[in-house]
């Protein structure tokens, strides 16, 4: 038997030998044969809601989670590493007298989640007495559903012989190309919960998303000096069909190609120049200046000790002129391969219906907010946006899918923008990002940095990173890609909070024309002349 | 309750006595947790968490894979170490592969306190209330973190190797800012021992830089002296310890190649004033007493009196260079000249004075060059005193040429940065011509 179709059958029969154990946690879920956890839940969701409720609770909550991982890393001709993790517990949530308390353990059982409820109630009533203002809680309603994220390959199901192979082809190729080094990696996760709480809910949801990865490094050797390029391949709420229809193969030797070309590319020449910028380096900018300015619990102060606040105060609902008339950006945890999709958030609200504009037509429109945060803007209930990224983690207001829309006219496109530039600069890739604590100054970089010359792509520059404040850097959008040209970026990683929680979030972006924004070169900030 | 020396030894043994591969390495970390946030003066969420993880890493030849479980049961450990195996077989030879280590002898934990070991979950929130008192009695509103954790480390092998290390550690920050949102203030603190443990002090601290820090004027970016305190300065450095590695020096793809056509090690890149090294036994802040792979970590100097002493170099590269290898840092010590942070305010005519800094990013890795922000107290220095409170920035620096203008230092302090939480014990710094790159509007 060949070796590959060896590790195909393994990893089948693996699955179904691993469900007449006895273990409570790799067992695989069929159809017919459902999860260990999935049969032990709605008993432990009852005695723990059962016994909440009597130690008086005002609403309580169980959630159990399980976070599957598997990851390779490579480089050159080496796979480096190979993972896998099962992260599992329960957690109780309880509300007493306007108090939150929280108790979270790996252990699942009857004895340990009611000892989770009484450390929970008791940490809750610890506040008692000492509180300015009790928390409320709107109105929910109660869902009993399942939902699995639709996807036509399970990642889990791919042998890792084949992901190893696709990595080492992928660093192959980069030194072929000439690339002195390369490395690659694949990253999945599978996340499954099941939520009940005192409203009369019962959720259970199951959902996958997907990273691969690459960086290739040239180096000069005659001058000294070093240029990277990585992938553009986006983190997908996907199945692995995403990694099997993605074009590694050429865009590793394009990537090769471009970072040599980079690190010969004179150094751009500092001050205003118009950008077009692509949805593979927007989408962070989005991320950065529209979605978390656009938290309420950081307009309200809950994140001023660490994420930071907001410029974006409550006060200027509906009145802000964010961006530029031409810009409506849509919140949606119901998008198809977005990394924040979901049928129900982590407090229970059904995602579905809860899509929302946060800024229409260039008018800052709506606030994303999770549970016991909408009356503080006189709205009725959240938008389905909280997120806890372990059972051991509270849920906290996190992004959904945030997404600039296309442009009204499909024919334009990102040639048809530059088209429009005198003096410019084409961007491609995410590089680095940072922004203040209140989401005024940012500063991004790129993977590459293309000069526009009377409306000509004319080969690159280097050492560019644009730095602006947020409000006038969205007002100055005066063109925008047709639906055609929108695409999907992300990241695993966006965090929050204390303990630091991990996110996974979507942006959706087309090309995009801004005026007259402030180009930096790198090399100069960083002392030396360009 | 955390599992003792015997427990976990017990624990690792049950684990490699089932594994049929050529070897075996166990990790396993317990964490009992608890943590407490509030806002607006109010706690917001409080917590106890009993957290588990127990890994596996079997080899066959150089073939390895590793499984992370955080069940106790027998057959869930029976299934991962199976998993492992099954995966180890399935995954490529690595040729960087390196055998397990043998035992290795190592120094005293420096990282536990009874006391602390012995608070409960519930004892957070009458921690809390004196420094959420003091934000309410300045009205100013209060937000921060406080977080107790009570936690065991270990890792065994099927060559012999055993390392055990408990650990208490106490973190806790406060932001405090006027009610109209127009002055911000930051203190932080981190202790192993919650023996008379007192947050106020850390409370009045941010609660002053709010006040004072309200109606900042406005002053134009370029590059100024700064004193960094602490926190600031601790970010800074951090940076360039990870990127430290002798790996991509030798590759030609460190910022040490701007510095140096040479080997680096030996030369002083970084002023004569700049030294750090680690150790793990150092009280005031210490560190893991044991690395990834089980290397022992030891007293390592990394830059002494401006020159590079050690960088960081794995198992297999170690070999292929016919080095030593050296593990990273599990705590950093930068020993300071002890003067006041006023001392150092009183030798700038004009510079700011940084509180704290925010959003770190990699720009270049060529020239290790960073860009963050200020926040929650940035101040301007006239004629050696603090005469107000100015806007934030942008700066764009590099924390290795940063080293090279260090004017003086003040007395080393274990406090937080804004990300990670290596300990570290670090002075406020004198630094001159630091980069403003541009002007944040953020309060």
């Amino acid at each position: 038997m060949k070796r590959r179709k060896f590790l195909h059958q393994a990893a089948l029969t693996g699955t179904a030998a691993l469900t007449c154990q006895t273990s409570l946690l790799q067992q695989g879920q069929t159809a017919t044969n459902p999860s260990p956890l999935s049969t032990a839940f709605p008993a432990l969701a009852d005695a723990v809601l059962n016994q909440a409720e009597k130690l008086g609770a005002g609403f309580s909550e169980f959630r159990i989670g399980k976070t599957t991982s598997e990851s390779l890393h490579a480089r050159e001709s080496a796979v480096r590493s190979v993972d896998y993790s099962e992260d599992t517990g329960c957690c109780v949530r309880v509300l007493v007298d306007g108090a939150w308390g929280f108790a979270a353990s790996h252990e699942i059982n009857e004895q340990e989640a009611l000892r989770l409820t009484h450390t929970a109630i008791a940490i809750a009533r610890e506040q008692q007495g000492k509180r300015l203002e009790a928390v409320s809680l709107e109105k929910l309603t109660a869902w009993k559903d399942k939902w699995q994220m639709p996807m036509e390959i399970d990642p889990f199901s791919i042998s890792l012989d084949d992901k190893a192979a696709l990595l080492l082809d992928i660093n192959q190729r980069a030194l072929a190309a000439g690339a002195n080094f390369c490395r690659s990696g694949l990253m999945q996760v599978k996340e499954e919960k099941w939520l009940a709480n005192s409203v009369g809910s019962r959720i259970e949801q199951s959902r996958v998303r997907i990273r691969p990865y690459f960086s290739v490094t040239v180096i000069d050797s005659k001058k000294g000096g070093f240029s990277n390029r990585d992938s553009l391949a986006a983190p997908r709420g996907s199945g692995y069909e995403y990694v099997r229809d993605y074009d590694f193969k050429g865009e590793v030797v394009q990537a090769v190609e471009e970072a040599k070309e980079k690190m010969a590319a004179p150094g751009v020449k500092s001050g205003p120049k118009d950008l077009v910028i692509h949805p593979t380096n927007l989408w962070l900018t989005i991320h950065e200046s529209i979605g978390h300015p656009t938290e309420l619990d950081r307009a309200m102060g809950y994140e001023a000790n660490f994420a930071g606040t907001s410029f974006v105060k409550p006060e200027l609902l509906g009145k802000l002129k964010y961006a530029s008339d031409l810009v409506t950006v849509r919140a949606d945890r119901t998008q198809k391969n977005g990394l924040s999709t979901t049928a129900y958030d982590d407090d229970g609200v059904k995602t579905e219906g809860q899509e929302f504009n946060i800024i229409d037509k260039g008018l800052f429109t709506n606030y994303q907010m999770a549970l016991g945060q909408a009356a503080m803007i006189g709205k009725e209930h959240s938008n389905g946006c909280a997120y806890a990224d372990s059972f051991s983690t509270f849920p906290l207001q996190r992004m959904p899918n945030i997404s600039l829309q296309p442009g009204e006219d499909d024919s334009i496109t990102a040639e048809k923008l530059i088209a429009d530039v005198e003096d410019g600069i084409y961007i491609v890739g995410s590089g680095s990002w940072s922004i203040d604590q209140q989401r005024y100054n940012f500063q991004f970089t790129g993977q590459t940095f293309h000069k526009i010359k009377n409306g000509k792509l004319d080969g690159m520059y280097k050492d560019v990173a644009y730095q602006g404040n947020s409000i006038e850097f969205w007002n100055s959008c005066d063109g925008l890609g047709g639906a055609s040209t929108y695409e999907l970026g992300g990241a695993f990683n966006c965090g929050k909070g204390r303990p630091m929680q991990s996110a996974p979030v979507s942006h959706g972006a087309v090309p995009s024309r801004f005026r007259q924004v402030n180009v930096l070169n790198t090399q100069e900030e960083g002392g030396a002349k360009a | 309750m955390i599992l003792n020396e015997d427990q976990i030894r017990q624990l690792t043994e049950k684990i490699l006595k089932r594994s049929k591969a050529d070897s075996a390495v166990v990790h396993i970390s317990k964490t009992d947790d608890a943590n407490l946030r509030f806002a607006n003066n109010d706690i917001t969420s409080n917590a106890a968490r009993k957290l588990l993880s127990l890994s596996i890493t079997s080899n066959f030849g150089t073939r390895s894979a590793s499984v992370q479980w955080n069940q106790t049961d027998d057959s869930s450990l029976k299934d991962a170490v199976a998993r492992s195996e099954q995966m180890a077989r399935l995954a490529p030879e690595n040729p960087e592969f390196m055998p397990p280590l043998e035992a290795q002898t190592y120094a005293s934990p420096a990282t536990f306190s009874a006391a602390s070991a012995a608070s409960g979950p519930s004892e957070l929130a009458a921690w809390i209330q004196p420094a959420i008192d003091a934000t309410r009695a300045a009205k100013v509103s209060g937000a921060g973190f406080l977080n107790r954790k009570i936690s065991v480390n270990a890792i065994a092998n099927s060559a012999g190797l055993f390392a055990y290390q408990p650990s208490t550690t106490v973190d806790f920050s406060i932001t405090a800012r006027s009610k109209a949102g127009n002055g911000s203030g930051w203190s932080s603190c981190q202790y192993t021992d919650s023996h008379n443990l007192s947050l106020k002090p850390t409370a009045q601290t941010a609660v002053s830089k709010a006040l004072d820090s309200r109606d900042p004027a406005a002053m134009d970016a370029g590059k100024y002296p700064v004193v960094l305190e602490a926190s600031a300065a601790r970010n800074l450095i951090g940076l360039l310890m990870w990127s430290l590695n002798q790996r991509s020096s030798d590759e030609k793809r460190s910022f040490l190649s701007s510095l140096s056509k040479e080997n680096p090690i030996g030369q002083n890149l970084f002023g004569n004033n700049a030294t750090l090294y680690s150790d793990p036994t150092y009280k005031a802040a210490p560190g893991s007493i044991f690395s990834h792979d089980g290397l022992a970590n030891k007293k390592t100097d990394w830059i002494k009196d401006g020159t590079l002493k050690n960088l960081f170099s794995s198992r297999y590269w170690a070999k292929k260079q016919n080095i030593q290898a050296t593990p990273y840092a599990s705590n950093v010590i930068m020993p300071g000249e002890n003067h006041s942070l006023e001392q150092l305010i009183k030798k700038v005519d004009r510079g700011v004075l940084i509180t704290r800094v925010w959003y770190l990013r990699m720009v270049q890795p060529q020239s290790l060059l960073y860009t963050g922000l200020t926040r929650d107290g940035t101040f301007l220095i006239e004629n050696g005193k603090i005469s107000k409170p100015i806007n934030n920035f942008r700066f764009n620096e590099s924390p290795a040429t940063l080293l090279k203008r260090i004017i003086a230092s003040g007395s080393p302090e274990r406090v937080l940065g804004s990300e990670g939480s290596m300990p570290m014990h670090i002075p406020p710094l004198l630094v001159d011509d630091f980069h403003f790159s541009s002007v944040s509007d953020a309060v």
